[in-house]
């Protein structure tokens, strides 16, 4: 049965009845209050009629009250969450009831009778002990599921952010060893071709020295075309250098695909987050040429809220599988930002790759 | 010839200039960033200048830029643009509307001393000379200006990258071990098939890859 005061209940009807759409519990509940409260003043009529003097009426009042407070506490309990938290309102709903009537009574003795001490102080304090006994031993494994689950979420923040710190520092990182090894060993290496050069310039008429120097130079620039794929492995230096869109107009040239690229982003990308987008948008269009035998290709980079949403699709035959290795590298890549891979390809419907880069 | 070198790495930029030296060649002026390459540049009016993609502070593509910017200023300098990786981007924004005394070469380049010699050469004649991997990115089977490409034998392909390149005919011929008249002949079918006017322009050899490359962009 439900006690609360129904919201469409109009408090300004004096009688409200069942055809109003009130419940049997409502009714009761707006009857009870209306009932007191017009039995207070009868009887205050009644004693003003019978000739006033000792004013009895206000015990009776103190009867009525008891009445209404219990419905509204009552009522108050009722409304708390189910289980622990209900049971303890109801405790100190009968508590406060019970202490409100005691303290009422002791006025009314006080004003009518003269009574000085204050009586119900201990009666007051075994109520308010018993109330927080009660309440302390129905709560207390929740105060600490709610302290454990705090503990966790701050555990979970944490780790989010530490990781995310990890991961952009990583990408920092790489970008720091790719520059190092086109600006450091590759330009050294570049050096030392030129003096091996010079070097093989200036002998004359020494084939077997100008052999070897030859042979030196040949493996000088064996290291440096290794050095240079290695570094185009770890971050493409157009990316490095121009960022995102740049590398991908680049990319999307490359191949040939006549890709459309829609931008719809102004924000400044994390390195972390810029090589994800690149790598997820490079073995995309990979698959697309290699694979899809489309007509038709598309590049869109789109601001969500905090998020960048990396939509790459095509027109061609489908059926990629969303568990091979190269998409299933890429996954981890976007994961590992928090972010989330959706691979759309019936068969003979096209491919649709779809990432979401949370970007903090 | 009078040239200037902008390149921040010193080691390469001494064996840069030690190298010119000692082939009489006059470099005027050795710089570290690009607004350096532009003081240089309007101060010596030199005749070519050895730009590195990357200087600093960003480390990015501020040579490029400084390269661009150089050539806008004085159109006649010759600009020979020197990159530890290809990439085609560069090539074409360099290039922009004009061919004439632009190279792009990657670094290792100039290990192979008589070659680069001879770039440095041709791009301050006004030429033009591109890195042999830019070229073979633009004439791979995947790039987009395969299609415009598709009617060339391989061996016009051989000869239009070297071409490209910014070889002489001669130079094309002992590489490829055929005669002169027969280069020639592949060079009158390659210009034939892409549909290029017959003009008097010494350096309208590598507009035939230049064309694509701007195309294809």
């Amino acid at each position: 049965m439900d006690l609360s005061l129904a919201q469409g209940a109009n408090p300004r009807r004096w009688m409200p009845t069942l055809a109003a759409g009130l419940s049997i519990g409502e009714y009761a509940h707006s009857l009870v209050r209306r009932l007191a409260f017009l039995s207070a003043v009868l009887l205050v009529a009644i004693w003003a009629l019978s000739g006033q003097g000792y004013f009895w009426p206000a015990w009776a009042w103190l009867g009525l009250g008891d009445l209404v407070l219990l419905d509204f506490s009552a009522s108050w309990a009722w409304r708390q969450p189910r289980g622990a938290v209900r049971r303890v309102a109801c405790v100190w709903a009968l508590v406060g009831a019970a202490a409100v009537i005691l303290i009422f009574t002791w006025l009314l003795t006080w004003l009518l009778a003269g009574v000085r001490t204050f009586w119900p102080a201990w009666a007051l304090l075994g109520l308010a002990t018993s109330g927080s006994a009660y309440s302390l031993i129905a709560l207390h494994d929740r105060v600490l599921v709610a302290h454990g689950r705090r503990a966790l979420r701050a555990r979970i923040d944490m780790l989010t952010r530490t990781r995310r710190q990890a991961v952009d520092a990583q990408a920092a990182e790489l970008r720091r060893i790719e520059r190092d090894l086109h600006d450091g060993a590759q330009a050294r290496l570049v050096a030392l071709t030129l003096q091996l050069g010079r070097a093989e310039l200036r002998v004359q008429g020494q084939p077997e020295i100008r052999g070897l120097i030859l042979d030196a130079q040949r493996e000088a620039h064996h290291a440096i075309a290794e050095l240079r794929d290695l570094a185009r492995g770890i971050v493409p230096p157009l990316l490095a250098d121009r960022g995102l869109v740049a590398a991908v107009e680049s990319l999307a040239a490359r191949y040939g695909l006549g890709t459309s690229i829609e931008v719809d982003t102004r924000r400044w990308l994390a390195p972390a987050v810029e090589s994800a987008a690149y790598f997820v948008i490079a073995e995309a269009l990979t698959n697309t040429a290699k694979h899809a035998g489309a007509g038709r290709s598309w590049v869109l980079l789109r601001d969500e809220h905090r998020t960048l949403a990396v939509v790459v699709g095509d027109d061609g035959r489908g059926g990629a599988d969303p568990s091979g290795s190269g998409l299933a590298g890429l996954r981890a890549r976007v994961e590992a930002l928090d972010g989330s891979l959706r691979v759309d390809s019936p068969e003979g419907d096209g491919t649709v790759l779809e990432a979401r880069l949370p970007c903090g | 010839m009078r040239v200037v070198i902008a390149e921040d790495l010193a080691l390469l930029r001494e064996g840069l200039v030690a190298l010119l030296r000692e082939n009489q060649i006059d470099v005027v002026a050795q710089v570290e960033d690009g607004p350096g390459l532009l003081r240089a540049i309007a101060g010596h009016k030199p005749d070519l200048a050895i730009v590195d993609v990357r200087l600093p502070p960003t480390f990015s593509d501020e040579g490029l830029l400084a390269a661009i910017e150089a050539r806008r200023r004085q159109p006649a300098l010759g600009v020979l643009v020197l990159s530890q990786y290809v990439e085609t981007a560069y090539a074409s924004e360099l290039i922009g509307g004009d061919t004439a005394g632009i190279g792009y070469l990657l670094k290792e380049r100039v290990g192979d001393v008589r070659a680069f010699l001879d770039a440095l050469q041709r791009v301050a004649d006004g030429g033009t000379v591109l890195d042999r991997q830019v070229v073979a990115e633009l004439l791979a089977p995947h790039n987009g200006a395969t299609d415009a490409l598709s009617g060339l034998t391989a061996r016009e392909r051989e000869v239009l990258a070297l071409m490209a390149e910014g070889r002489s005919n001669t130079a094309i011929a002992e590489n490829l071990i055929v005669t002169s008249g027969a280069v020639e002949k592949h060079i009158t079918s390659i210009f034939a098939k892409l549909d290029l006017p017959a003009c008097h322009d010494d350096h309208r050899r590598v507009l035939a890859v230049l064309t694509y490359l701007r195309v294809s962009r």
